[in-house]
């Protein structure tokens, strides 16, 4: 009887703890559905800013549950986190000064139990541990190269050359050493003319008829040096300078896929494409890679006051080095091409996005303009400018409007 | 003996122009340099150098520069390009006033676009393209290569933490007027992209980001 009642005590104070309990810290469920409703909400929301185990721009999530005052305080800082700093609790200005007064974006729209399964995911992933270590980066602002530097294979090829040539001299030495030893002993006739023939290398030399043929090589070569020579005066294709800051475009362009016309800003608007100022840098480098000494080129450049984050007075012009110079005498017009003729930057450019140096890669001479203009058709799509035009040659000519058809090659069009 | 020097001279001049190609740092020779550089301030062009060019120089400039010399001695680091006086706007231009910390009042404003909405949002989506999708992913859902990083050759490379995403419930809501403000001014982490996008492409990124979101 006593027994059975100590029991039922037992078990209704069990019963009272675990609904305090409850109230207290509200339990943060272990359903893998909430789990997982958790992960995608954790995705949509919270990725941004926040990893479980790596501090990003907010701090890492994980343990955050026994971190935090309480969930409800959690749940008060996720829906307005200025206004919990606003009312001066301790660990929430401690935080907000922690993270360079970064306000969290107020999530308002969060239900409670959308938070709790957060929270659940979160738990999951903590005591899941960190993810398996990633290959380390290489050292900052270099590239990993795999295989012989082509430096090396210079030297290896010299050392070859050099190789095959000392072999011939001792194969020489052997010949006339065994020549001597077989003099020595008595030989038929044909045995004798075969060792000392008449024609030897030297009256091979020696002839007509390999004097003409080494003349004749010689002279094409020459030759056709001489015309290479000058058809590449006045052509700049293949100029590749060193930048002052090793920009990769291969990296930017390619590899991000950040469009052109990002950077290049004046392309759609103007003449010129513009190379980029350096707030548009600035743009991703105030916090990407700012440790690499090439960024620190144009923070100083820029005058980047990281703790501010503004702009300094002593700004210095990066001195980029020109690529592509087009003659005093030629105009060029890049909204013109890009806007109206709607032309790829590639087809000119080449493939910038796999270009580590950007060299030139178009001839960018008055044939490579006019074979093009020759070629390409009139983008007139669309564009009311051209119907009256299309009308007229349509009248005429049963092709397709070519750009030479509307002037593209008067000489006034680009010479004045 | 002229024979020799002839076959010299041959050589010689073989050899001279072989190295006329352009490649790595040598730009390769010039014909008619003259025409080349230009007497007139080139804005992407500055060569300090006061002799460059001089065995092409015919005409005597006053301070005796050569043929090349391509520099403004009256701007601040002697720049052919100088910034716009401060307090002056390009014409037909308004400036925006409303400071960065205005984002509530901005968010009010209404977008200016107005007629045919299928042909906004379709260049919305083109500038779109163009300066917001390597960060905020072409649905909007900030995940863009600069936002996830990429790897090369099994090497992680770095990535820019803390794109929003465009559709998370944060965002939702926002309006036109808050979007064109924070392009312009930069909010958070995100800087300020005013200087390279025009009024009227960012009032057309606004209308086409707003269509993602829904």
């Amino acid at each position: 009887m006593i027994r059975t009642l100590r029991l039922k005590y037992l078990l209704t104070y069990l019963w009272i703890f675990s609904i305090s309990l409850a109230g207290l810290a509200q339990e943060i469920p272990t359903d893998p559905a909430i789990i997982k409703e958790g992960e995608s909400l954790f995705k949509a929301n919270c990725q941004t800013c926040h990893r479980v185990h790596q501090k990003l721009v907010g701090p890492a999530l994980a343990d955050v549950y026994n971190r935090a005052p309480s969930i409800d305080w959690i749940k008060a800082f996720i829906r307005n986190s200025a206004a919990v700093i606003a009312s001066g609790d301790e660990y929430a200005v401690k935080l907000y000064n922690e993270y360079n007064k970064t306000q969290m974006t107020a999530f308002t729209g969060l239900k409670d139990d959308q938070i709790m399964a957060i929270l659940a995911y979160i738990k999951d992933e903590t005591i899941k541990g960190p993810p398996q270590a990633q290959p380390q980066p290489g050292p900052a602002g270099q590239q990993v190269t795999t295989g012989v530097p082509e430096s090396y294979l210079n030297v290896i090829l010299i050392g070859l050359v050099v190789i095959l040539v000392l072999l011939v001299i001792i194969l020489g030495f052997l010949i006339s050493a065994l020549k001597r030893l077989i003099d020595q002993k008595p030989l038929s006739e044909e045995d004798r003319e075969l060792v000392h023939s008449t024609v030897t290398l030297s009256t091979v030399v020696r002839s007509k008829g390999f004097l003409f043929i080494v003349v004749f090589f010689a002279t094409t070569l020459a030759v056709k040096a001489v015309i290479n020579g000058l058809y590449s005066i006045g052509i700049q294709k293949g100029y590749a300078p060193k930048q002052p800051i090793a920009f990769s475009h291969k990296l930017h362009a390619g590899a991000y896929e950040i469009d052109c016309k990002y950077c290049h800003t004046g392309v759609l608007k103007g003449k010129s494409a513009t190379i980029p100022s350096i707030n548009i840098c600035m743009n991703c480098h105030s916090q990407v890679k700012t440790e690499s000494p090439q960024i620190q080129k144009l923070w100083a450049a820029a005058d980047w006051q990281p703790e501010t984050k503004t702009y300094g007075p002593n700004q210095q012009p990066i001195e980029w080095v020109r690529i592509h110079n087009l003659p005093d005498l030629a105009y060029f017009n890049h909204a013109q091409h890009v806007v109206v003729g709607g032309i790829e930057c590639q087809t000119c450019h080449g493939p910038v996005e796999e270009m580590e140096v950007v060299q030139q890669y178009s001839l960018l001479t008055m044939g490579w303009c006019i074979d093009c203009h020759r070629k390409t058709d009139v983008n007139a799509k669309g564009n009311a400018y051209y119907d009256k035009l299309v009308e007229l040659h349509s009248k005429q000519s049963k092709q397709p409007m070519k750009v030479e058809d509307i002037g593209g090659l008067e000489c006034a069009k680009c010479h004045y | 003996m002229t024979s020799v020097l002839n076959k010299k001279l041959a050589a010689l001049t073989v050899l001279a122009l072989a190295s006329c190609k352009a490649g790595g740092d040598y730009q390769g020779m010039e014909y008619a340099p003259n025409m080349y550089h230009s007497v007139a301030y080139e804005p992407y062009t500055q060569i300090t150098d006061k002799d460059a060019g001089r065995w092409v120089t015919s005409i005597e400039y006053e301070d005796g520069h050569a043929e090349y010399y391509n520099s403004n001695n009256l701007n601040p680091h002697k720049m052919n390009m100088r910034m716009p006086p401060p307090h002056t706007v390009s014409r037909n231009y308004m400036p925006y006033r409303l400071p960065a910390d205005s984002l509530e009042v901005a968010a009010k404003k209404v977008s200016p676009l107005k007629g045919d909405e299928k042909a906004i949002l379709a260049e919305g989506k083109v500038l779109y393209e163009i300066y917001c999708d390597h960060c905020h992913g072409a649905k909007g859902e900030g995940d863009g290569k600069v936002a996830t990083g990429v790897t090369i050759d099994g090497v992680e490379r770095g990535f820019y933490a803390g794109v929003a995403n465009l559709k998370g419930d944060a965002y939702k809501n926002i309006t036109e007027g808050h979007i064109f403000h924070v392009i312009t001014m930069g909010k958070g982490l995100m800087m300020p992209h005013g200087s390279q996008i025009s009024p009227e492409d960012r009032w057309k990124i606004a209308r086409y980001v707003k269509s993602l979101q829904q």
